[in-house]
């Protein structure tokens, strides 16, 4: 029998991977791989603003204020690009830039209004895979589902507009609602995952087993499949090795995860 | 060639992206199973009137108008090459969005499957349909994208630059395709930068600099009065074996 927390801790990194390898190589295909740590640190300003909220008297859960800026910086990102998307200067990654030094600009704001533990703050951004509650992974497990179904509802759309948005615009899709429907998965899944194991290891799974994937997959389907599986084992790893040795499973599993995606240019 | 029927009408056509304007006062008549090209220098927005066309922007002024259905081919180096979504699945995705089957996994029905082949075999390309679209050649990329804009059976196509990296041969074998297809009734027309390949297979051009410089057969547009309106400088032509005048663009690019 396994330990509670290494069970915990496996189960972890099975809904992160199934995550990373959807919200993740949506986000390479869309080319909007920036959204991943844009996301991730506007959600630092809603945490901080739901803190002020709370002191006020009002109770609004820290993850929630998180998602709803962190959503926000998506929509706001895919605007921004969908603006720029017929005159020919579409550059959603400096629109997430830009709403990243807002939330950024916002989360130090609203820190500075916090009384006090403004640490449940940063607390969204630090997480371990080895101290994870049963809370943690219920949130976890009910973000890979709605990750999960948005990708089997809306994937074809999503390929079309990532593939070639104007003639998705000529064939009569509505380009940017399903942008936003996109974008803003990708917000949530970043968030929540974050919540529970921390910011480090969102941003190494999240983009380099989905770039490595899409560097060497020839069909779609195996993109898919192999971020998936890359992130397993870079996980399992993680974990594996943490464990014999006094180093912090995250940290350990995005070491590998960014140096497979290295490799993976050097040999191609 | 041309039966009488009008397929497109542009009238006053005036388009702008975010404040700046694109064409102006465009007037322009294409009747069914017409070829026409549309030219002009660099940013004499060629595009933008394929786009009005097509129904993706709405003019600031003036109307355009489409008796039928549209197909619309993009320039390649607007496809996000770097997806490897297989060639079967480019062609599909016309049909898909035109027959609004996107949410979900809708398979194709056998009609469905049927027009996709057949787009495919029109342009060569049936034998690669498993093949992974990162995979082909620039030429390849362009026919299969021709037959994700054939598969919808469209009455009028819309082609942007559908010669850009295309080799001799290739190029070739696509006018003789669009020339039939003009033939059966379809009205195609595309925006070229070099029109001189075209020009024993065109009925019109559509010469463009923000304004309509000049409509009509090819001999009435490519006058040194027009182009040098057009391009600031004026093209020289040669006459063909056959009485086509044929502009020599060499070095001149808008």
């Amino acid at each position: 029998m396994l330990p509670p927390f290494l069970e915990r801790a496996i189960l972890a990194v099975i809904l992160i991977s199934i995550n990373a390898s959807l919200a993740g190589t949506f986000t390479i295909f869309r080319d909007a791989s920036f959204l991943v740590a844009g996301a991730a640190h506007a959600a630092l300003a809603g945490a901080a603003l739901a803190i002020v909220v709370e002191e006020a008297g009002f109770h609004v859960p820290v993850l929630l204020g998180g998602l709803i800026f962190a959503v926000a910086t998506a929509i706001t990102a895919g605007y921004a690009s969908g603006k720029g998307k017929l005159s020919g200067t579409e550059d959603t990654n400096t629109a997430i830039a830009v709403s990243f030094a807002l939330s950024m600009s916002l989360a130090v704001l609203f820190i500075s209004m916090i009384r006090e533990y403004a640490a449940r703050v940063w607390g969204l951004l630090i997480g371990d895979l080895f101290l994870l509650s049963y809370s943690d992974l219920k949130l976890m497990f009910a973000s890979t589902l709605f990750v999960v179904l948005v990708s089997v509802i809306f994937h074809r759309a999503f390929l079309f507009i990532s593939f070639d948005a104007e003639a998705a615009m000529a064939y009569g899709v509505n380009v940017r609602l399903y942008d936003y429907i996109m974008l803003s998965t990708v917000a949530v899944s970043v968030v929540v995952i974050m919540g529970g194991v921390g910011a480090i290891l969102v941003f190494a799974m999240f983009v380099a087993p989905s770039a490595t994937a899409a560097k060497i997959a020839g069909t779609v389907g195996s993109v898919f499949l192999l971020s998936f599986v890359i992130s397993l084992i870079c996980g399992l790893l993680g974990i594996y090795l943490s464990f014999n040795f006094p180093f912090s499973p995250g940290a350990i599993a995005a070491l590998i995860a960014s140096t497979t995606y290295f490799a993976s240019i050097f040999v191609k | 060639m041309t039966g009488k029927k009008k397929m497109v009408e542009a009238k006053n056509l005036t388009c702008a992206y975010n404040g700046h304007t694109a064409i102006e006062n465009v007037n322009i008549d294409v009747f069914r199973g017409e070829f026409i090209a549309i030219m002009g220098p660099n940013g004499s927005g060629k595009t933008t009137l394929l786009r009005a066309i097509a129904g993706m922007i709405k003019p600031v002024r003036g109307e355009v108008r489409v008796y039928g259905s549209v197909s619309y081919m993009p320039q390649k180096e607007h496809v996000n090459a770097s997806i490897p979504i297989r060639v079967w699945d480019v062609v599909s995705m016309s049909i898909l969005a035109r027959n609004k089957k996107f949410i979900l996994s809708f398979s194709l029905s056998k009609e469905e499957k049927k027009a996709v082949e057949e787009a495919l075999n029109a342009v060569n390309m049936l034998e690669l349909k498993d093949f992974p679209f990162t995979s082909l050649s620039g030429g390849q990329q362009q026919r299969v994208m021709l037959a994700r804009a054939l598969a919808t059976k469209p009455d009028v196509l819309l082609l942007d630059e559908p010669f850009n990296g295309v080799d001799l041969p290739t190029q070739e074998k696509i006018i003789s395709l669009l020339s039939k297809l003009s033939e059966k009734g379809i009205t195609v027309i595309t925006v070229v930068h070099n029109v001189s390949p075209l020009i024993h297979s065109i009925s019109r051009i559509a010469l463009l600099n923000k304004n309509l410089i000049a409509y009509g057969k090819p001999e009435d547009v490519l006058t040194p009065e027009n182009t040098l309106k057009a391009y600031g400088v004026s093209i020289p032509v040669s006459v063909c074996e056959e009485g086509y005048l044929h502009p020599l663009f060499g070095d001149i690019h808008g």
